[in-house]
């Protein structure tokens, strides 16, 4: 399984990544083998307020169905629409095309407050 | 804590093979391979693929005794059979309801092989009696419609291998009992081997490179699509055979078989829920236990759901309120999924394709 260096981790098995200051948020390979073929993602709506640990959407497989959370709080700038289409990016490259939506935090320590690779590898040895 | 779970003689050979494990029926089983359970259904309808269903019971019953045994205990006609062919047939309570949805093989004269569902293996046993060879032997599905003439490429007589029918056969000197049965809506057969040769028989079809190994993922969203009912679904202690519109199964004209009184009673009482089938015009997957409504007043509840590779929506089946329904609301975690009924199977069966006549 893969977990890109340049990335901040959570315990809900998603990421977040900064590029050039838009904060975009995907699941993570582990996230994305447990549940198995995505058939289905409901997306939140763009320019929407979220709180920290509050629900954004559902990620749906064949066999379960799993709740993606907002990492930090914030609004919701925009979302990855080709998901309705083709949820299997999801799985197929989760950590590129299979993104979830951006997200702008309100306080930047939402993001840096997150784990590093190491501490989410550490985290999933854990479990 | 919970009992520690039973594997096949496959098992093994599954892990090898990358496959995600659960529990199911007692046993440790592949859920799906590293290819995904998408792939693996796809391939089932396309072209085939193989599946280790161990798991399900084998309970032989032999002797004089054996044929009215099971003729005045199950639902359906052993008479409309004979020797080398198969049933299906339900096993009911006294009260008419389902107990478990069973398979006969009947393999000579006085023997048979009754397949009950894995968790209702030792219930069938207490009442038929029998020997459960559940532990000794192992079941290969090898279901679709090429799934056939693949598999003559090992042994030729494969391809003459009738729907509903069942062979003593060898494959590559191996003796196995081989069934024109499954699960899938597909054509293909089941091959009953002793466990020891089990795996030099997956991997003989396994390295034919055309036949995909997959799991129970891909073995419930392929039922599904066929309209097959799961016991603990759409088949319970709660329904009878004519709720879930399995009348064909049950033969009132047998003086004898268990529920019969109280099946006569229950066959035309109109305020019983019955099967029917649900599509969604959307890729949500409709799941089990939802609430199914019309112009808002609750009719009935899913007993099965997914989404449908083949038709690219949510599908369920769903015990209603018997009525004449066209639009009807399913309500998932708060929201609403519109739905249509959609008459079963949601795919059509492709058990009636003989390879061989399209060939010639």
């Amino acid at each position: 399984m893969e977990f890109p260096e340049d990335l901040k981790y959570t315990t809900e098995h998603e990421w977040v990544k900064d590029e050039a200051g838009q904060f975009k948020v995907g699941i993570t390979d582990y996230a994305q083998d447990a549940l198995g073929d995505v058939v289905y993602v409901s997306l939140p709506t763009a320019d929407t307020r979220v709180e920290v640990g509050g629900t954004l959407g559902e990620v749906e497989s064949t066999k379960s169905v799993s709740e993606i959370y907002a990492p930090f709080t914030g609004e919701v700038r925009s979302v990855n629409d080709q998901l309705n289409e083709r949820p299997e990016l999801m799985n197929e490259d989760p950590y590129g095309e299979g993104w979830y939506c951006i997200i702008e935090p309100d306080d930047i320590e939402g993001y840096t407050s997150l784990m590093s690779v190491e501490e989410y590898i550490e985290f999933l040895n854990s479990k | 804590m919970h009992n520690a779970l039973k594997e096949t003689a496959l098992h093994d050979y599954h892990v090898k093979l990358g496959a995600k494990m659960v529990e199911f029926g007692g046993y440790e089983m592949p859920v799906s391979y590293p290819q995904g359970t998408l792939k693996e259904h796809l391939a089932c309808r396309n072209n085939a693929v193989i599946f280790d269903v161990s798991h399900l019971g084998t309970v032989e019953l032999s002797g004089n005794g054996a044929f009215d045994k099971i003729q005045n205990l199950l639902t359906n006609n052993l008479a409309k059979i004979g020797v080398s062919q198969t049933q299906y047939t339900h096993l009911l309570d006294d009260n008419g309801f389902v107990t478990d949805d069973i398979i006969v093989w009947w393999i000579s004269d006085e023997t048979f092989f009754v397949m009950p569902n894995a968790t209702n293996t030792d219930s069938v046993v207490s009442v038929l009696g029998g020997n459960d060879i559940t532990e000794s032997r192992s079941i290969l599905g090898v279901q679709g419609p090429r799934a056939k003439e693949h598999l003559a490429k090992i042994e030729p007589k494969l391809l003459d291998v009738k729907s509903n029918h069942t062979y003593k056969m060898s494959i590559a000197g191996v003796e196995c009992q081989i069934s024109g049965t499954g699960y899938t809506g597909e054509d293909g057969l089941e091959i009953h081997v002793e466990n020891e040769f089990a795996s030099d028989i997956f991997e003989m079809i396994i390295n034919l490179e055309t036949i995909l190994p997959a799991g129970l993922g891909a073995r419930d969203t392929l039922r599904l699509e066929a309209g097959l009912p799961l016991y603990g679904h759409e088949l319970s202690s709660s329904t009878t055979p004519y709720d879930a519109r399995l009348g064909w199964v049950v033969d009132l004209n047998k003086p004898h078989f268990r529920g019969r009184e109280a099946l006569l009673e229950l066959k035309n009482n109109k305020s019983r829920r019955k099967l029917f089938g649900l599509a969604s015009s959307t890729k949500r997957p409709l799941r089990d236990n939802l609430n199914v409504l019309s112009d808002g007043s609750l009719v009935g509840t899913t007993t099965s759901g997914n989404f449908s590779p083949v038709l690219n929506v949510g599908i369920a089946m769903a015990y209603l309120d018997d009525g004449d329904y066209n639009d009807l609301d399913v309500e998932i975690r708060g929201q609403i999924e519109k739905v249509k009924i959609t008459k079963l199977p949601f795919v059509k069966h492709n058990r009636t394709k003989n390879t061989k006549n399209e060939r010639q």
